[in-house]
C-alpha cells in the first residue's frame, strides 16, 4: 500500500505549516517559483515509453540483480560526483524533474526534501523508506526491491545526502521475505564495496542504511504509524502536527518517502531533471510503474509514461480486458483506496494525478484493478471495506467504529438485505469518517464506498428490490 | 537495530547526548525564548495566548468548553477520540482541538455547522458499540458519554444494524479488588492507560488488538495494583471502570456531597464525602492544585468502609470481670472524672495520629489545668535541640505543589510512595516533565521512578554535609534542590542527630539556592494530626509516659499505634481511651469514651506542609459517639475544671490564641527561623548511629492497613490479599 | 385635564395655555392626534393635597420619601418564624460547588451556595428513603456572589463560614509532540 494512505487533498502540503503558518491552505504552485521549475511540456500525446527511457531496466528480473549486474546497468555510476554536487543541486534537480511522491499522495518530492534543509538543532536527521507496500492491487515496490535493489540503495544514499540525513531506514513489509533478503544482500554488498557506511562512495559522507521488517500491518504504511512501528511501538498513526520533518523517528527530523520515489532519484540525477520532466503532462511529469491486475489478459507491472490514457495502458500492456473492452465494468485506478470508475469514465481517463482527480478518483499508487462484467461490484467493494475494517488500528473513533459499521452494511447490501434509505445513510457515514480521522486510512475506506454509490447506485437498489 | 544506530551515533561522536537533548518542539521552544503572545479568535472573541497553546486551551480561556473524551488536562494529549474536532476558518476539514497548536490569527469556530456535524458523527460512532445499559450502569448520572450525547449527539438513532447483528461485546477483566471493569462499555479513550503510565508509573495497562477488536486491559492477566489505582475510576468517562466497593450502591443524584479533608495520611487531600442516610457511600477527590491536584490515594478513597466496622458506639467501663461493659455517658464521665480527681497531677495523655486540633487543644488545656504537663503524641520526633519548637524543623517547608518544580530531590529514610502517595506523584511529575534527578538515602524501595541510591547508612548524610561525598557537588549545583526526610528516619533514637545533620546540610545547600522562597529542608509526616499537635505544644513520643512510674491515669486520645503496653505502665494506672475504633487502645483501656471519626465532625487538621484545613460533618456520629472536644469539655465540667469554650467558634478562638495559623483555613504558614533552629540543635550532641535507615512501609502490601480506620476496612484487607496473590502469580 | 390643573393652582394659566396649544395642533396634525390618544391619565391627587400650598407639598413629599439609615444590616430572624433553635445552633457553610471528579464538565459549579451543617439522617423503615428531623437540611440556596450569600445569612441570623474555592493554576501549553521526543521522559511508552 505504501502511502496511498497519505491524503491527496492539499493537506500533505501542510509540511509548509511548520515553516509558514497556514500557508498550506493557499495552494502554492511550485511551478511559479523560478528556481527548480520543470521545463514546460510540449508533447500532447503520452504513452509508449521507449526502452532507453526506462528507469527500471531489470523490472522483470531477467538480469542479475546483485551489485555486479546493477553496475552493468549503470547504477552507482558517478554517485560520488553527484553527492559532491551538494544538497542544493540535488534538490533543485529533483524539483526540475517535477517528481511527485509515488506512494499515493503525490506530494512534490523536491519540496518535501527541502523541508529537511532547515538549520540543524543538533538532532540527527533520518530518511525513512516506506517499503510497506500493502495496498491491495499494488505490486510495484516489491518488484524494485526484488529485482533492482541497488536502485533503492543508491537512491537512499543520494536523497539522504541531499537532506543531510545520517541514516536511512527501509521499513519493509513483513510478508516480503524474498524482497527483504534481496535488499539485505544489496545493502551488504554496498557496504562491502564501500558505497555505504563511513565515507560512502569515497565522498566523505557517512551514511548508513538499515532494513527493518514490519509485522504485517497495513496501517504501518502510513508514515507516522510507520515511524511508531520503527520505534518499536504499536503502529498507530500520530496526529499532525508535529510533522515528521519536525518530530519524526526517534524524535528527530525525518522524511518518509516511497520506494519508487527514491529509486528513480539516481536516474533523474544522472540524466537530469529536464529529461524526467519531458514525460507526462505538466505537474504530472515522469515515468511511473503501473501495476495492472484483475480481469485483464496479461496482468503485469510496467513502467510507462505518466498521462498515458487508461485504455491504452490496459490494451498495450495488459493485453486488454478479459472479454474485450466492452466487457469492462469498472476500474479502480490507483489501489484499493481509490474510488472505482465505471467504463464510461474509463474511456477517457488519463493516468496521472490531475487526470484522475478530474474523474473524482485518484492515481494513488497507480495500481489499476480492472473488473469486467462478471464482477459483483458490490461484493468487491464490500471485500475492500472488510480489508480496511480488519486493518484499522483502532486508535480513533470514526475509523474504529465507522468502518466496522460500514462493513456490516456493505455485506447486507451484497445480499440486498437493506432498506433503500440505507444507501444514503452509508454515504453519510462515509462522509462522517472521511476527514475526521487521525490518518488517511479512514478516508481510504470511505472512498471506495463513495465511488460505488456514485457510479453503481442503481446496482445496489436493484439488489435491495430483488431481496 | 535501533540500539545499534543510537550507540553507533554516540560512539561516532557525531552527536553527543548533549546534542540530542534539546528536542523541544518548535512551539515550546519559542515560549522560553520569546513569550510574545499571539492573537486568535474563538467564535469571533479575540484572545491572546502563548505560542504552543492548543485550540482547546485557547477556547477554555474565553470560557468555551470543547467536548472531549480522551483529553485530560493532567494527562498527555492523545487526540484519539475525535470528539473535540472544531472548524478552523479556511481549513478544509475540522481539526482536533486537543492537539492542534494555534497559529496566529486563527479563527476557531466551536459552534459552526461543520463542527456540530463532526461532533454528531463522532458521537454516533461512539454509541454504535456502546451498550445501552445506562439503567444498570454505575456511571449513570455522572457519565460524560451521557452528558455529551445529550448536548452534542443526534436526537435519533439510525443504528439499523441492531436488527441484524448485535453490538460488540468484550470480556471483562479482573484488575483487582477496587476497580470493576465492564469492558464492553469502553470507548477506548486511553485515559486509564495514560494515567497508569504517566502518573502512577505502572505500564500495566494498554491496548491489545486493533480496529474494532481493540481492547483496553492489562496485557496479561494480572491486577492493576497501584497506590493510586482508584483514580482511573474518576478518569473513565464512561462506566467501563467503576468502583467495586461502590457498585450498585447509589445514584449520583441521591447522594449528598460534603467537602472534607482526608486524614489517613499527612498530605491532607481534599475530598468529597458522598453520603446517603447517614452512611458514607464513597469518597471522591476534590480539586486542589496546592495539595492533591485531582488525585486521591487508594487508602483515602476506599478505606471508608472501615468507618462502619469496629466502631465504639457507647461509653464503656471495665467491670469486675475485666470486661468492658456499656454504660451511659453520665456514668462513664463520672467514674472517669473520679479517677482523674484521685490521680491529682499524675495524669498523662497520648494523642493519636488522627486527633484534630480542637480535641488536641481541649485535652492539653484539661491536662494542664489538672497540673500535668505530660501531653504527648504517639509518633516520635526529635525533641532535643530545636526539635519541635520551631516550625521550620518539622514542616514540608517548600510546600507540596512546588516539589514538582524541583530539579533535584533527595529522599532520606522515606518511602514516599506509600507514606504520602500524592507527594510521590508530585515527585514523579517532576521526574517526567522536569527531568528531576532523584537520589535516595535509605532502603531501596520501589518508588515508580528511577533514582540513584546513595546507601542505607545514615552516615552518608554526614559525608555529604562535610563534602566527602561526590554527591555534594551535584547537590550544590542544583538550582532547585529539595531534601525530603521521612518520619521513620527521625523517629529513631538518634533522630535528633540525623535531623541536625540534615539541617546543617540544608543550610549549606540553601546558601547555593538563588530561587526566592525556595526551601531545601522538608520533613514528611506520616499522620494527619502530628503537625497540629506539635503546633499546639505536644511532646512527640511516648517516652515521658513510659518512664513515669507515678502515672495514675493515662488518657489515650485515639492513640493506637505506638502506645505503651500495659506492662510498661504502673499497675494501678487507669487507662482512658477516647476514640472511634475498637483497636489496640480500646483493648487495654479501663474506660472507653466513643468519639467521632473524621467524616463526622467539623475539625481542623494541619497537613505536613503546615496547611490548616477543616473537615465538615458528612454524617452524624453513630450511637452515643460525640465530637471529641465536646467529650473533653464535658469531662472538664465534671472534674470542676471547666474549660472556657462552649461551642466550635469559641474553641477556635482558643486555637487562634495558641497559633493563629490553625484557623486560617486553606493557607499554609511558612516556616521560619531556619538558622536559629540549627543553632539550637547544635547544643544537643546526639550522634548518628550506624544502623541502616529503614522504613515501616516497604512494599505495597504495607500501604493499605496503617491506622484504625483502614485496619477495620475489609476493602483494604482485600487489597492486601490481592497484592499477596499477585506476588504468587507468574506475571 | 382637570387633574392637571388641580396639581398646582399657581401654574393654572400656563397649563391652560399649553392645553389650548395642544388642541389647536391636534386638529391639524394626525400624528399628534395619535400621540394624544396615547396619553395616559394623569395621576389622581387626593383632595387634601390638592388644596395644599406648594411649599407644604414639597415638605410632605420630602417627609414621605425620606429613608431611615440603620447601622446594622436588617435582621429578620426575629420575624422570619424560624424557631430559635434553628437560628442560634446552626452553622451555614458558604461555598462554591466543586467539580465532580467523575465528570469533565464544569456546569453548575460557577455559583455560590449555602448549606447547613449535617444533622442526623436515617433510613426510613417504611420506604427506605432518607428521613431527617432537620427542616433546613435541604435548604440549599444559590447565590451569584459570596457577598450575597453572606448578606443572606446575616439577615437570617445564621452563623456562617466561607469555604474558599481553590485557586486555578496558570495554564501551561500542552504539547502533543512531547509524546514522541526521544530524550524526554514524557515520551509515551504504552498505548
Amino acid at each position: 500500500m505504501t502511502n496511498v494512505l497519505v491524503r491527496f487533498n492539499h493537506l500533505a502540503k501542510s509540511h509548509i505549516g511548520i515553516l509558514a503558518p497556514f500557508s498550506y491552505f493557499n495552494i502554492q504552485h511550485y511551478s511559479t517559483t523560478p528556481p527548480g521549475t520543470p521545463p514546460p511540456q510540449t508533447k500532447t500525446k503520452f504513452g509508449g515509453l521507449s526502452d532507453e527511457d526506462r528507469v527500471f531496466t531489470n523490472l522483470y528480473g531477467r538480469y542479475d540483480w546483485r551489485l555486479k549486474g546493477a553496475l552493468k546497468r549503470g547504477d552507482w555510476y558517478k554517485a560520488k560526483e553527484i553527492i559532491l554536487k551538494g544538497p542544493d543541486w540535488i534538490i533543485n534537480e529533483i524539483k526540475v524533474s517535477g517528481l511527485r511522491g509515488r506512494g499515493g499522495a503525490g506530494f512534490p518530492s523536491g519540496m518535501k526534501y527541502s523541508f529537511m534543509l532547515k538549520p540543524s538543532d543538533g538532532r540527527p536527521k533520518y530518511l525513512v523508506i516506506n517499503a510497506d507496500e500493502g495496498e491491495p492491487g499494488t505490486c510495484k515496490d516489491r518488484e524494485i526491491m526484488r529485482h533492482d535493489p541497488h536502485k533503492l540503495v543508491e537512491g537512499c544514499l543520494l536523497v539522504g545526502s541531499a537532506m543531510g540525513a545520517q541514516a536511512a531506514y527501509i521499513y519493509i513489509r513483513g510478508e516480503f521475505y524474498n524482497e527483504a533478503s534481496n535488499m539485505q544482500i544489496a545493502i551488504a554488498e554496498a557496504y562491502q564495496a564501500g558505497l555505504l557506511g563511513k565515507n560512502a562512495c569515497g565522498s566523505g559522507y557517512d551514511f548508513d542504511v538499515f532494513m527493518h521488517r514490519g509485522a504485517g500491518a497495513y496501517i504501518c504504511g502510513e508514515e507516522t504509524a510507520l515511524i511508531e512501528s520503527l520505534e518499536g511501538k504499536q503502529g498507530k498513526p500520530r496526529l499532525k502536527p508535529p510533522f515528521p520533518a519536525d518530530v519524526g523517528v526517534f524524535g528527530c527530523p525525518t522524511t518518509v518517502t516511497n520506494v519508487e520515489t527514491v529509486a528513480v532519484a539516481p536516474t533523474i540525477l544522472r540524466r537530469g531533471g529536464a529529461w524526467f520532466a519531458s514525460f507526462g503532462r505538466t505537474r504530472n511529469s515522469g515515468t511511473k510503474l503501473f501495476s495492472i491486475s484483475g480481469h485483464v489478459c496479461t496482468p503485469c507491472t510496467v513502467e510507462e509514461e505518466m498521462s498515458i490514457p487508461l485504455k491504452e495502458l490496459i490494451e498495450r500492456h495488459a493485453g486488454g480486458v478479459t472479454g474485450g473492452w466492452d466487457n469492462l465494468l469498472g476500474v479502480i485506478p490507483g489501489g484499493s483506496s481509490t474510488p472505482v470508475i465505471p467504463k464510461s469514465v474509463c474511456e477517457t481517463a488519463i493516468m496521472d494525478f490531475d487526470g484522475l482527480v478530474a474523474c473524482q478518483t485518484s492515481l494513488g499508487t497507480a495500481a489499476v484493478i480492472v473488473m469486467n462484467k462478471q464482477t459483483d461490484i458490490i461484493k468487491a467493494i464490500a471485500r475492500l471495506i472488510m480489508f480496511y475494517k480488519h486493518e484499522s488500528c483502532g486508535q480513533c473513533t470514526p475509523c474504529r467504529e465507522g468502518i466496522n459499521w460500514m462493513n456490516k452494511i456493505m455485506y447486507r447490501f451484497v445480499e440486498g438485505k437493506a432498506r433503500l434509505d440505507e444507501i444514503d445513510m452509508i454515504w453519510e457515514l462515509s462522509k462522517q469518517i472521511e476527514g475526521h480521522t487521525i490518518c488517511a486510512l479512514g478516508d481510504g475506506a470511505a472512498w471506495p464506498v463513495q465511488g460505488l454509490i456514485r457510479h453503481f447506485r442503481s446496482e445496489i437498489e436493484c439488489r435491495i428490490k430483488e431481496f | 537495530m535501533l540500539r545499534i544506530t543510537v550507540q553507533k551515533a554516540l560512539k561516532g561522536g557525531f552527536l553527543s547526548p548533549k546534542h540530542v537533548s534539546p528536542m523541544l518542539s518548535k512551539g515550546t521552544g519559542d515560549v522560553q525564548k520569546k513569550p510574545q503572545q499571539i492573537e486568535v479568535f474563538v467564535d469571533d472573541k479575540p484572545v491572546m495566548v502563548d505560542p504552543g497553546t492548543t485550540v482547546l486551551q485557547a477556547a477554555a480561556m474565553v470560557g468555551v468548553e470543547i467536548p472531549r473524551f480522551c483529553y485530560h488536562e493532567r494527562l498527555a494529549v492523545a487526540g484519539n477520540c475525535r470528539m473535540c474536532l472544531v472548524e478552523v476558518e479556511r481549513s478544509p476539514k475540522p481539526v482536533a482541538a486537543c492537539a492542534m497548536p494555534v497559529m496566529k490569527g486563527w479563527r476557531i469556530k466551536t459552534n459552526s455547522e461543520m463542527t456540530k456535524k463532526a461532533r454528531e458523527g463522532v458521537m454516533e460512532f461512539l454509541l454504535v458499540n456502546h451498550p445501552l445499559d445506562c439503567p444498570i450502569c454505575d456511571q449513570g448520572g455522572e457519565c460524560d458519554l451521557q452528558d455529551q450525547s445529550m448536548a452534542f449527539g443526534s436526537d435519533r438513532s439510525r443504528f439499523t444494524d441492531i436488527e441484524y447483528s448485535g453490538k460488540r461485546a468484550v470480556e471483562d477483566k479482573d484488575i483487582g479488588p477496587l476497580i470493576k471493569t465492564i469492558m464492553t462499555r469502553c470507548i477506548h479513550c486511553t485515559r486509564c492507560i495514560r494515567f497508569a503510565s504517566e502518573v502512577a508509573g505502572i505500564d500495566d495497562l494498554g491496548t491489545t488488538g486493533r480496529g474494532s477488536d481493540m481492547q483496553v486491559g492489562t496485557y496479561v492477566e494480572k491486577f492493576f495494583l497501584s497506590e493510586l489505582s482508584g483514580n482511573v475510576i474518576d478518569l473513565c468517562p464512561v462506566g467501563a471502570l467503576t468502583s467495586k466497593p461502590y457498585s450498585f450502591a447509589a445514584r449520583p443524584w441521591e447522594i449528598r456531597r460534603t467537602d472534607s479533608i482526608d486524614v489517613l495520611d499527612a498530605i491532607g487531600s481534599n475530598i468529597v464525602v458522598c453520603t446517603r442516610t447517614g452512611e458514607v457511600l464513597r469518597i471522591l477527590p476534590r480539586v486542589n492544585e496546592l495539595v492533591n491536584e485531582e488525585w486521591l490515594s487508594d487508602k483515602a478513597r476506599f478505606a471508608y468502609d472501615g468507618l462502619k466496622r469496629q466502631r465504639l458506639i457507647t461509653p464503656m467501663l471495665r467491670n469486675g470481670f475485666g470486661e468492658l461493659e456499656p454504660v451511659d455517658w453520665e456514668c462513664a464521665l463520672v467514674s472517669v472524672g473520679k479517677k482523674i480527681l484521685k490521680a491529682g497531677k499524675n495524669v498523662g495523655a497520648i494523642a493519636g495520629g488522627m486527633a484534630e486540633a480542637e480535641a488536641l487543644v481541649a485535652l492539653k488545656d484539661l491536662i494542664n489545668k489538672i497540673g500535668s504537663e505530660k501531653v504527648c503524641t504517639e509518633h516520635a520526633y526529635p525533641t532535643t535541640g530545636s526539635g519541635t519548637d520551631i516550625r521550620s524543623s518539622y514542616l514540608l517547608n517548600n510546600k507540596i505543589a512546588r516539589i514538582e518544580e524541583a530539579d533535584l530531590v533527595l529522599l532520606i529514610g522515606t518511602n514516599t510512595r506509600l507514606e504520602a502517595p500524592l507527594l510521590n506523584s508530585r515527585i514523579r511529575k517532576g521526574y517526567v516533565h522536569n527531568e528531576t534527578q532523584i537520589f535516595v538515602i535509605g532502603p531501596k524501595v520501589d518508588l515508580r521512578y528511577d533514582y540513584t541510591h546513595l546507601g542505607t547508612d545514615p552516615g552518608v548524610i554526614k559525608d555529604i554535609e562535610y563534602g566527602k561525598h561526590q554527591f555534594t557537588t551535584v547537590l550544590k549545583r542544583a538550582k532547585k534542590p529539595v531534601i525530603i526526610v521521612g518520619p521513620d528516619a527521625l523517629s529513631r533514637p538518634d533522630g535528633a542527630g540525623i535531623l541536625l545533620h540534615i539541617q546543617s546540610l540544608a543550610k549549606i545547600i540553601q546558601a547555593c539556592v538563588t530561587e526566592p522562597d525556595w526551601w531545601v529542608l522538608n520533613i514528611l509526616h506520616k499522620v494527619a494530626g502530628q503537625v497540629a499537635a506539635l503546633d499546639i505544644g505536644y511532646t512527640p513520643g511516648t517516652k515521658s509516659i513510659v518512664q513515669d512510674d507515678s502515672l495514675k491515669v493515662l488518657y489515650l486520645l485515639g492513640a493506637d499505634e505506638n502506645i505503651p503496653c500495659r506492662k510498661d505502665l504502673p499497675k494501678d494506672c487507669f487507662v482512658i481511651y477516647q476514640g472511634h475504633h475498637g483497636d489496640k487502645g480500646a483493648c487495654m483501656a479501663d474506660a472507653v469514651l466513643p468519639g467521632a471519626a473524621y467524616t463526622e465532625k467539623q475539625a481542623t487538621y494541619v497537613n505536613t506542609e503546615g496547611r490548616a484545613q477543616q473537615t465538615t460533618v458528612a454524617v452524624t456520629p453513630p450511637g452515643f459517639c460525640r465530637e471529641d472536644w465536646k467529650i473533653i469539655r464535658a469531662l472538664s465540667d465534671i472534674i470542676g475544671k471547666t474549660l472556657p469554650y462552649d461551642n466550635l467558634d469559641q474553641i477556635r478562638c482558643r486555637l487562634e490564641e495558641i497559633a493563629p495559623h490553625l484557623t486560617r483555613y486553606g493557607d499554609a504558614e511558612n516556616g521560619n527561623f531556619y538558622d536559629v533552629s540549627l543553632d539550637i540543635g547544635k547544643q544537643s550532641n546526639v550522634e548518628i548511629e550506624t544502623d541502616p535507615l529503614c522504613v515501616t512501609q516497604n512494599c505495597l502490601e504495607d500501604f493499605y492497613m496503617t491506622d484504625v480506620i483502614s485496619r477495620a476496612s475489609s476493602t483494604m484487607a482485600k487489597c492486601v490479599s490481592a497484592v499477596r496473590q499477585q506476588k504468587s502469580s507468574q506475571y | 385635564m382637570a387633574s392637571l390643573i388641580l396639581r398646582s393652582r399657581i401654574s393654572t394659566s400656563r397649563i391652560l395655555k399649553t392645553c389650548s396649544a395642544n388642541i389647536s395642533t391636534t386638529l391639524s396634525n394626525f400624528a399628534d392626534i395619535n400621540k394624544a390618544a396615547c396619553l395616559k391619565d394623569a395621576k389622581q391627587i387626593r383632595k387634601e393635597v390638592a388644596l395644599m400650598k406648594r411649599e407644604d407639598i414639597i415638605q410632605k413629599q420630602e417627609h414621605d420619601n425620606a429613608t431611615i439609615t440603620i447601622e446594622k444590616p436588617s435582621e429578620i430572624s426575629t420575624v422570619s418564624g424560624i424557631p430559635e433553635e434553628h437560628i442560634k445552633t446552626r452553622r451555614v457553610k458558604i461555598y462554591m460547588p466543586t467539580k465532580n471528579a467523575m465528570q469533565s464538565g464544569t456546569d453548575n459549579t460557577h455559583h455560590w451556595e449555602m448549606e447547613f451543617e449535617t444533622r442526623e439522617r436515617w433510613e426510613n423503615p417504611l420506604m427506605g428513603w432518607t428521613s431527617s428531623g432537620d427542616p433546613l437540611s435541604n435548604m440549599n440556596v444559590q447565590f451569584t456572589s459570596k457577598d450575597d450569600a453572606i448578606a443572606f445569612c446575616e439577615k437570617n441570623g445564621w452563623p456562617w463560614f466561607v469555604q474558599e474555592p481553590y485557586k486555578c493554576k496558570p495554564m501551561k501549553p500542552k504539547s502533543y509532540a512531547d509524546n514522541f521526543s526521544w530524550s524526554k521522559r514524557t515520551r509515551v511508552s504504552t498505548k
